[in-house]
């Protein structure tokens, strides 16, 4: 085969972009373990559920419990309201999901996660029927063309907003009282109430900012997929794998990890094989698991006692 | 003769009596599944309700032991029962070379890895097309025979899956009695502590997620000779949910509890047929409701009932809620 330029620079282009996402759907993983020392395993379905939130108020005739709806409404206003309505999901997923299981050690909460991962996979097949729904993209356009070079705008609206996002959440940790009282809380829940911040009420916020970070994945990839119920899925099984080769625990170890998968299964999709390309994210995160545990970022590499 | 040994007996042979009694095909069919489900969740109880270690690669390691054995006797033209041998040692095999490197990690992180492995386990049955046929299914596998009786309908297959639930019970209930399962409960309660004790935790841990890896692949190797087809289809990541869902409810650190929960989780579709497709929803709602009210599953349930009926009054509500806590 030989080596085509600029083949490779589109691959390298849709490599980060689908890379920013397993990024953002992985930095939703780090900031909850980070919070309450717990994985959560419906992460998935905090980028399938708003898909499917946006495309019923997005498309022109949307099937729900049989009946069908014709909101048609403009994309930012359907954008700002999935929005609004993933910030209840958050707290809402916090207190049942959660809350009643906070003192009881991490394997009742990863039940219970995966337990509402179910029960949500199969409330949008209920809700939605089993007929894939396709959300438009940002821009109309296919492909624009850039030199030599053919690229999806979604794939660059992508890219840029994940690099805003990370630069807004570095400016919220850094900058501003509520991250640092996340961050306290993250680095030692006893201490932080200690010293006056309201626990509870972080850990309530790092869910919501966490469905937010799934959201906006959501949004952003579904116009490249179809909605349907295992769309999450596959993407937060993805991140995770992203989270750990990064080092679990890391910001920037998710944000690398994330993009690293992201481009090696692109490449590796393209030049490897396409049948085996959602293996390779798993075939990464076992070798690393195997030579270097605590990935490339990883400092923290035991589980909290 | 000890009063639960003699009940043990009774509902075993009650259990040996339905296919004398029952003759829709329909619910024999049931009844074999669910104690196929029993072995591949009583395998999950010795990992995850002994040991205290997270899998969900229980499906792919069933997965493993149905194609050995569905390839075995089909390709090579073996008898049943050695393949059923070799396809219980390839899923014990296999999942030595996985637990080797992954039980070194713990908590999520193994959980993590058995999902990668078990999504990487059903591509490997969708794509490697020259052994499984793909999605075409492998087809033509046949019944086990023992001399001149071929175990070819539910009514006499029932009872290889009978022995087989029974015989992996034994060998769990082996397991939880002896020193090994008092090593393993050591890990699942305080791994540090264990190591302190000179409790070689992960040599333990593997040799859990072996016998895990065992009992799927028996489990599997069952289910090929009676469904007589196999598809990757069945061993999805969702499939390793529905197994670690029936531990849950039944009470994960019981063997009756594991049992229980399979067959109960098998047939509640049934019960629950008036929802339709929606019934893993209820599963899944089912779940969060387990783990917040009824941390020991039906089994904790029926034990805490059964400690405040002989005590004759209610316990005080504080004592019941910290027993609870403590057994979870």
């Amino acid at each position: 085969m030989h080596f085509d330029p600029v083949a490779n620079l589109q691959l390298l282009v849709s490599g980060l972009a689908i890379g920013s996402i397993y990024a953002l759907v992985a930095l939703g993983f780090v900031l909850i373990y980070n919070a309450v020392g717990v994985v959560n395993f419906a992460q998935g379905e905090f980028v399938m559920f708003p898909a499917y939130i946006a495309a019923t108020f997005a498309l022109p005739a949307v099937a729900v419990f049989g009946g069908v709806v014709h909101w048609q409404l403009p994309l930012i206003a359907v954008y700002l309201l999935v929005i609004v309505l993933m910030v209840g999901f958050g707290l809402l997923f916090n207190r049942i999901a959660y809350y009643p299981l906070r003192d009881r050690g991490w394997l009742p909460v990863v039940i219970s996660t995966i337990g509402v991962s179910i029960f949500l996979r199969n409330l949008v097949q209920l809700t939605w029927g089993s007929q894939p729904l396709v959300l438009p993209p940002l821009f109309p356009v296919d492909t624009i063309a850039v030199g030599a070079l053919h690229i999806r705008p979604q794939d660059l609206a992508i890219i840029g907003v994940t690099a805003l996002l990370i630069a807004f959440q570095y400016v919220l940790f850094e900058r501003t009282t509520l991250g640092k009282q996340m961050r306290a809380t993250a680095q030692d829940r006893t201490t932080a109430r200690l010293i006056g911040i309201r626990v509870g009420r972080i850990v309530a916020i790092t869910f919501v900012y966490s469905a937010l970070l799934g959201t906006v994945s959501g949004l952003l990839v579904a116009p490249l997929f179809t909605v349907t119920k295992e769309m999450g899925a596959l993407i937060a099984l993805k991140a995770f794998a992203a989270s750990i080769v990064g080092g679990f625990g890391s910001i920037p170890g998710a944000i690398i990890g994330g993009l690293t998968i992201g481009v090696i299964e692109t490449f590796g999709g393209f030049y490897v094989s396409s049948a085996y390309v959602d293996a390779i994210a798993f075939v990464i995160l076992i070798g690393v698991l195997l030579v270097r545990p605590s990935g490339l970022f990883g400092e923290r590499v035991a589980e909290k006692a | 003769m000890n009063r639960r040994v003699l009940a043990l007996i009774v509902l075993i042979v009650a259990v040996a009596l339905i296919p004398a009694v029952v003759h829709s095909d329909y619910i024999l069919t049931l009844c074999v599944t669910a104690g196929i489900y029993a072995i591949v969740v009583m395998g999950l109880g010795i990992l995850l309700g002994f040991t205290g270690q997270m899998s969900l690669a229980q499906a792919a390691f069933f997965g493993i032991g149905a194609y050995t054995s569905g390839w075995l006797t089909t390709h090579l033209g073996w008898p049943v029962w050695p393949a059923m041998a070799c396809a219980m040692a390839m899923s014990a095999l296999v999942a030595l070379a996985v637990g080797y490197p992954c039980l070194r990690l713990s908590g999520h992180y193994l959980a993590l890895a058995t999902i990668g492995f078990g999504i990487i386990a059903q591509l490997v049955l969708i794509n490697w097309k020259d052994v499984t046929n793909g999605s075409d299914g492998m087809t033509g596998i046949p019944a086990p025979v023992i001399g001149p009786w071929t175990f070819e309908h539910y009514n006499s297959y029932f009872y290889i899956v009978l022995v087989a639930v029974l015989a992996c019970a034994y060998v769990a209930w082996r397991i939880k009695t002896t020193r090994v399962g008092r090593a393993l409960e050591a890990i699942r309660e305080n791994e540090i502590a264990a190591r302190a004790t000179g409790i070689d935790a992960t040599r333990y841990k593997i040799i859990a997620f072996v016998f895990a890896g065992a009992y799927a692949g028996l489990a599997g190797s069952l289910l090929a000779h009676t469904t007589k087809f196999l598809s990757p289809d069945s061993y999805s990541f969702d499939q390793s949910v529905v197994f670690l869902v029936m531990l849950i409810v039944g009470g994960s650190s019981s063997i009756g509890g594991a049992i229980l929960g399979a067959v109960l989780l098998e047939f509640l579709p049934e019960v629950l047929r008036p929802l339709k497709s929606s019934y893993i929803m209820v599963y899944g709602a089912a779940v969060v409701v387990m783990i917040i009210f009824m941390p020991r599953g039906l089994v904790g349930l029926f034990e805490s009932l059964r400690a405040r009926w002989r005590r004759g009054a209610p316990p005080p509500l504080g004592a019941a809620a910290a027993a609870e806590a403590e057994a979870a």
